[in-house]
């Protein structure tokens, strides 16, 4: 019989991966749990908040779009002639949501009965859109609501307005969903516009795990896209403005009812879109090691901060590489946004001067090889981490044997060529003044 | 088929619940020392497992405790005070990656059990008295808490409103306490509190994983065998009270985009009533799911919300319905409200709704089971519910719930509490209209 699937054999967590590839193109992968109830699957998108300027292959015109349609189109995929998606998943016992990033739009349920008709379920709403004047109509209520829950988060808002003062002109700056202005210009022509492009198999991957027969899996997928004419898709061809290497705005302030200032600070990485795969993947775990060493709660810093007051337990850090962007973000709230900052940046001055030493970076190489295996108990995890790095050619099984790989050097040339004093930004909140 | 736990009691009292199981790649650990929940005691119970944290005698302070725990392969430690009813229970938990795949050789649990053990039995001491240092800084923190609560405003209403409707209930003080309390506290007063509790209230132990019992029970009687009071004290149940008189309607004025409206409801019900069960029906078909009738009424038809839901306190017997809105369409949104409710009680419940809510539940339920520390949480919630359902009964439970049961409690839940978190000055801000 011939072979029309790839195992991957995961040594290290123990794990069977099954690739297949569904006509006209689509990605399936089963991952199966023996022992869980829950069965797990994902549909997603390479449609993002960002893809905004785009055409396919072979049309002349770029279509720019207004901002926040991808989530727009991601509320409008739930309903349909037959009504209400969530009905439908409800009368088989599933639990089902969708979620959109700036890079992807992914559609999920879980389940612990009836899966062979959810699947069915996940993959037909997906690929049926229905659009009207009238459902567009009030999702703009909707989601205007939504916006301002948004508008009174303040953790949302700093990080919002550091992105906005970390670039100039690319799209990551914008929110996800946009705003009540733009999404007053969306109409079903678009949505069927960007639909017809973004979710065609070829862009799309799906992801399933749980107590299941890779095989049967395969062959109900196989079963849904059969019955479906699909029309070739030309290349995607997806524009973003050239990023300068300054950032827009070196600082940024917005007054809500906080108890207590929040400070970020970001910086932009301008290397990261020159890489994919394991390169990309390899660059965001020196990332995550250098920002463990430097900001995490086993280290001098964070101890000391803590102690005198300067921050909670709301400190962190965190790096993000994309295909065309990347940045870090640091910081929580604290009482004095100035002291915090001066000490942040002191940090990373000293560890480029001193570097780190041996014990240090195997003490973090484990705690995150540990941290990456207990995360392995949960399937929207693995799901959804595996669908996230496929989209950037990064493969999620492959990140313990990078870990071993990397080295000291490594991470002190990268810590001076991405955290460069020049290319930072800060935001903050800060409660009205005389409140 | 699904595992139930093994209990043991130790000879000081210690309950231990052992559940093995290969599924998982941790080792889970919790324990909880339940205290009864009074207003006068929150800031110092939500003290004891903050400062218990910050240092033991073996790991004298953080960051050494830290370290330790990043050779452990970064086992996650964590505190937490939990209030749940009106207990007030203090929360230690560990989840460690299972040697099996961090490629060492066995002493995982052994040394997970003993850092918990330090943690607990041997706190970092001065005289007779928690380090004077940790106390103050920890109090800072959890002041800062407190005030910190103002920064999600979806919480902050939510906490609110049950604040006002339990005023002169032990379940109106907040779980971290009063602001006021804290700065008396000494560092003395504290210890002595922790020894009272630790030596006399019950304490239970929970461990999910690949172990044999033999093993765990020789490591814990090692580990937690020590000296107690020969009697534990016995926590009062959480009582379950009337409405007192007309909805009171409360408003709380604020820098914010969009009104939070939050209706309390007592509904008679507590845990361990007949009725339960059909309280949790109710709740769900109202407001549990994407499928209920709130979502469906307001959100979907009306387009006044994004967000609405219903959840109940179990244990209390509260529900709570959530919604964002603009603030003039208070008066809309609580008719549909009350038209929702008003159809529990006269039975107005479609079939697909009964069933879809019912097979919700289960897959709810059944989805816990797949996490170990939901595995803890439900089992503990029973416990402090003073009955332990196993898995299969809820389930044979919620199926039998009938419409007429669902009639009968809806007939027992009555408005309480109206609160509304809206903005200073007139409606909401931007874009009203469009609306």
């Amino acid at each position: 019989m011939m072979k029309n699937y790839k195992l991957v054999d995961n040594k290290y967590l123990q794990e069977k991966l099954y690739c297949f590839r569904v006509e006209p193109g689509l990605d399936l992968y089963v991952l199966p749990r023996s022992g869980y109830q829950k069965k797990y699957a994902v549909f997603s998108t390479r449609f993002g908040s960002i893809d905004n300027k785009f055409k396919s292959e072979p049309e002349q015109d770029f279509t720019q779009l207004p901002d926040g349609v991808a989530h727009f189109l991601e509320h409008k995929l739930f309903e349909d002639e037959r009504g209400n998606v969530f009905d439908r998943f409800a009368a088989k016992g599933a639990s089902a949501n969708a979620y959109t990033s700036f890079t992807q739009t992914s559609y999920l349920f879980s389940c612990t009965t009836n899966f062979e008709d959810n699947i069915n379920i996940l993959l037909d709403f997906v690929q049926e859109p229905y659009f009207t004047e009238q459902t567009v109509l009030k999702e703009q209520g909707i989601i205007g609501q939504e916006i301002k829950m948004y508008e009174d988060h303040p953790h949302w808002r700093v990080y919002f307005n550091l992105l906005e003062s970390l670039y100039q002109v690319h799209p990551v700056r914008n929110d996800i969903a946009g705003t009540i202005e733009s999404i007053a210009q969306i109409t079903p022509e678009l949505l069927y516009k960007c639909y017809q492009t973004f979710y065609h198999p070829n862009n799309m991957a799906v992801f399933v795990t749980g107590d299941l027969d890779p095989f049967a899996v395969n062959k109900l997928v196989e079963a849904n896209f059969s019955a479906r004419c699909f029309e070739p898709l030309g290349a995607i061809v997806r524009s973003f403005p050239d990023e300068p290497t300054q950032v827009a705005k070196k600082r940024v302030i917005q007054e809500l009812l906080v108890s207590e200032p929040l400070f970020y600070i970001g910086f932009k990485d301008v290397n990261v879109g020159k890489l994919q795969g394991s390169e990309l993947m390899r660059r965001e775990i020196l990332m995550g090691l250098i920002l463990d060493i430097l900001f995490g709660t086993s280290e001098k810093l964070y101890n000391d901060l803590y102690r005198e007051d300067l921050i909670d337990e709301s400190f962190g850090s965190e790096y993000t590489a994309e295909l065309n962007h990347g940045h870090t973000m640091i910081g929580g709230e604290t009482k004095d946004p100035e002291q915090l900052y001066q000490r942040i940046m002191n940090a990373i001055k000293a560890m480029k001067k001193t570097g780190i030493d041996t014990e240090q970076f195997e003490r973090h190489r484990r705690k995150i090889l540990g941290g990456y295996i207990r995360r392995f108990d949960s399937l929207e995890f693995i799901a959804n981490n595996y669908l996230a790095y496929r989209f950037r050619e990064a493969d999620l099984f492959m990140l313990p044997s990078i870990l071993q790989e990397v080295q000291i050097d490594e991470a002190l040339a990268l810590l001076e060529e991405n955290l460069e004093e020049t290319r930072h930004a800060v935001s903050i909140i800060a409660p009205p003044a005389g409140s | 088929m699904q595992r139930e736990y093994i209990m043991h009691t130790m000879p000081n009292g210690i309950r231990l619940f052992f559940l093995p199981t290969s599924k998982f790649k941790t080792i889970s650990i919790g324990l909880f020392i339940h205290q009864e929940l009074n207003s006068d005691r929150g800031a110092l119970s939500a003290l004891l497992p903050s400062v218990l944290e910050k240092g033991c005698r073996l790991y004298p302070d953080y960051l050494t405790l830290q370290r330790r725990m990043e050779q452990l392969y970064g086992a996650d430690l964590s505190t937490d005070i939990i209030k749940s009813g009106e207990r007030h229970t203090l929360a230690f938990t560990m989840e460690m990656a299972h040697d099996r795949f961090t490629g060492q050789n066995g002493n995982i649990l052994e040394d997970g059990l003993s850092i918990l053990s330090s943690l607990i039995t041997d706190p970092l001491l001065d005289h007779q008295a928690f380090r004077a240092a940790y106390v103050q800084q920890e109090k800072n923190q959890l002041v800062k808490d407190i005030r910190a609560l103002l920064n999600d405003k979806v919480t902050y209403a939510a906490e609110r409103c049950a604040a006002l409707m339990c005023a002169s209930e032990r379940f109106g003080v907040y779980k971290l306490g009063r602001i006021e309390d804290y700065e008396a506290i000494s560092p003395e007063a504290l210890y002595r509190y922790y020894q009272h509790v630790l030596a006399g209230n019950p304490i239970d132990l929970y461990v999910v994983g690949d172990l044999t019992e033999e093993k765990l029970l020789e490591e814990i009687l090692r580990y937690f065998n020590f000296t107690r009071a020969s009697k534990e004290v016995i926590l009062p149940q959480t009582t379950i009270n009337e409405v007192s008189g007309q909805p009171r309607y409360f408003e709380e004025k604020m820098q914010v985009n969009q009104s939070k409206l939050v209706l309390g409801y007592r509904t008679l019900t507590g845990f361990r009533d007949e009725l339960f069960f059909a309280l949790m029906v109710s709740s769900g078909i109202l407001g549990g799911f994407p499928h209920s009738k709130l979502f469906l009424k307001v959100r979907e038809e009306a387009g006044l919300a994004y967000y609405i839901n219903s959840r109940l306190e179990r244990h209390k017997g509260l529900l709570l319905i959530s919604a964002g809105i603009n603030y003039e369409n208070f008066e809309q949104a609580k008719m549909i409200i009350d038209q929702q409710l008003d159809d529990l009680v006269q039975g107005k419940i479609s079939k697909d709704e009964l069933d879809n809510t019912k097979q919700g539940l289960l897959n709810n339920l059944l989805s816990r089971q797949d996490s170990p520390s939901q595995l803890i949480s439900f089992h503990l919630d029973g416990t402090i519910g003073g009955r332990n359902y196993t898995v299969a009964e809820v389930k044979e439970k919620i199926e039998a719930v009938e419409r007429e049961n669902i009639m009968t409690v809806a007939e027992r839940i009555k408005l309480d509490t109206i609160y509304m978190l809206r903005p200073e000055h007139g409606g909401d801000k931007t874009n009203d209209e469009k609306l």
